[in-house]
């Protein structure tokens, strides 16, 4: 336990000492209680999740978004905020792109952006608490090359497409909506071809 | 619901997926790289327990009128879409979510991952703004319009307006199918244990 933790539930603890003897006991029956609660939370950034847990959990969570405002998807928010960076480098400019006007008007209050970016913001917690985060830095120059490649053919792939890997997976297909199975088909298509390329640099 | 609300609720449920991503290690590219090159399923085991919910749980809610089901065209550009989107995540190892957690544990990598699909993403719509194609979805109907390569779309819900049966009908059947697969899966990692476990034994046999 972090030692600001522990303080904090020894503090509690000690500021109760002076009542009766069964306010005592139950303060202290209700410190274990506290104590286990704040180990378990703690266990939580410490173990390895089970993925079938994690991805059930969200599953649930995502028929709930389902329910507000649609399934949830990665590509639509990542397009809009390609929309609002381009704006801010080239202004009113970047209306005289059709793509911009007719399909993706920038705006920033669109909620799909917001998923995105709650996701980095859980990811750095999570990576705080559990102290896995650190700077990583891909090595070798080809690494930087597969990297920038594959990046590009994501943006490329998701626009053309109109979903992305997580509006494939996670909301047309369980909609067993019809692209959803030509989504699939692509991925797994896409992603075999891409694992014989990278096992090719890999052993080359 | 407010556009504020909407972008509360959308930040609520990215950083719960986000923790719960970061702390189960999971990624959908892991899902299907390392079920087709080292046949390991510890993420495909996941993704299909996902996809068997979010079937009931769509599809239930498609029976009686409820929720937002996605409705555009699909077309050849889906599939072609998908295709490239599989090559590039199986290179840049990782996919829209992954790219987004490894930025969030201070993967440089996977910021430079995410800057390049913002960039491709800004030279696809050049290239939309010269071709049209495919069509933006303002402008599709539902129906099939193969000039365009379009197919018009389909889901659980068309399907029960359509025939009349019930959308939780083919989200049982689809989960079932799902489900199949997951067995398989289990039954193949037996095997490939229990194939270990000799190889062991026999190890062990020939240095005694």
């Amino acid at each position: 336990m972090p030692v600001s933790l522990r303080w904090a539930v020894g503090n509690n603890y000690h500021h109760t000492t002076w009542r009766g003897q069964y306010h005592v006991q139950h303060t202290r029956r209700a410190a274990v209680g506290v104590d286990r609660r704040v180990e378990e939370t703690m266990e939580f950034f410490r173990k390895t999740l089970d993925p079938v847990f994690a991805l059930a959990a969200i599953a649930i969570l995502d028929i709930f978004l389902f329910l507000i405002l649609g399934a949830w998807t990665v590509g639509g928010g990542e397009t809009m905020m390609t929309g609002l960076v381009a704006q801010l480098f080239l202004g009113d400019e970047l209306m005289r792109i059709p793509f911009w006007q007719l399909v993706f008007p920038p705006q920033g209050d669109y909620w799909k952006i917001y998923i995105s970016l709650g996701m980095f913001f859980g990811a750095f917690v999570g990576a705080v608490l559990s102290k896995e985060f650190y700077w990583r830095l891909p090595r070798r120059a080809s690494e930087w090359l597969m990297i920038t490649v594959g990046g590009l053919l994501m943006g490329i792939g998701i626009r053309l497409a109109f979903v992305c890997n997580v509006s494939t997976f996670f909301g047309m297909g369980a909609e067993m909506n019809l692209g959803g199975y030509l989504a699939i088909s692509g991925i797994i298509a896409g992603a075999w071809v891409g694992s014989l390329i990278y096992k090719k640099i890999l052993e080359g | 619901m407010s556009a504020v609300a909407e972008c509360l609720v959308a930040f609520l449920f990215g950083s719960i997926v986000g923790l719960l991503v970061q702390r189960s290690r999971f990624c959908n590219t892991a899902a299907l790289r390392d079920a087709i090159m080292f046949k390991t399923y510890r993420n495909t085991k996941a993704l299909l327990v996902a996809m068997m919910i979010l079937s009931i749980g769509f599809t239930g809610f498609m029976t009686v009128g409820a929720g937002h089901p996605m409705q555009f065209d699909v077309g050849l550009n889906t599939f072609a879409g998908l295709f490239l989107f599989g090559i590039g995540m199986v290179l840049a190892g990782a996919c829209t979510v992954s790219t987004w957690v490894k930025a969030g544990e201070g993967n440089i990598g996977a910021i430079w991952a995410l800057l390049f699909t913002f960039v491709g993403m800004f030279l696809f719509s050049l290239v939309w703004s010269w071709n049209y194609w495919p069509p933006a979805p303002q402008s599709m109907t539902g129906e099939p319009n193969l000039p365009a390569l379009q197919l018009g779309f389909a889901n659980a819900r068309t399907l029960q307006d359509k025939l009349g049966i019930p959308a939780i009908f083919f989200g049982l059947i689809q989960s079932a199918v799902l489900f199949a697969i997951y067995r398989a899966i289990l039954r193949r990692e037996r095997a490939q244990h229990a194939k270990h476990e000799q190889h062991q034994q026999e190890a062990a046999g020939q240095e005694a």
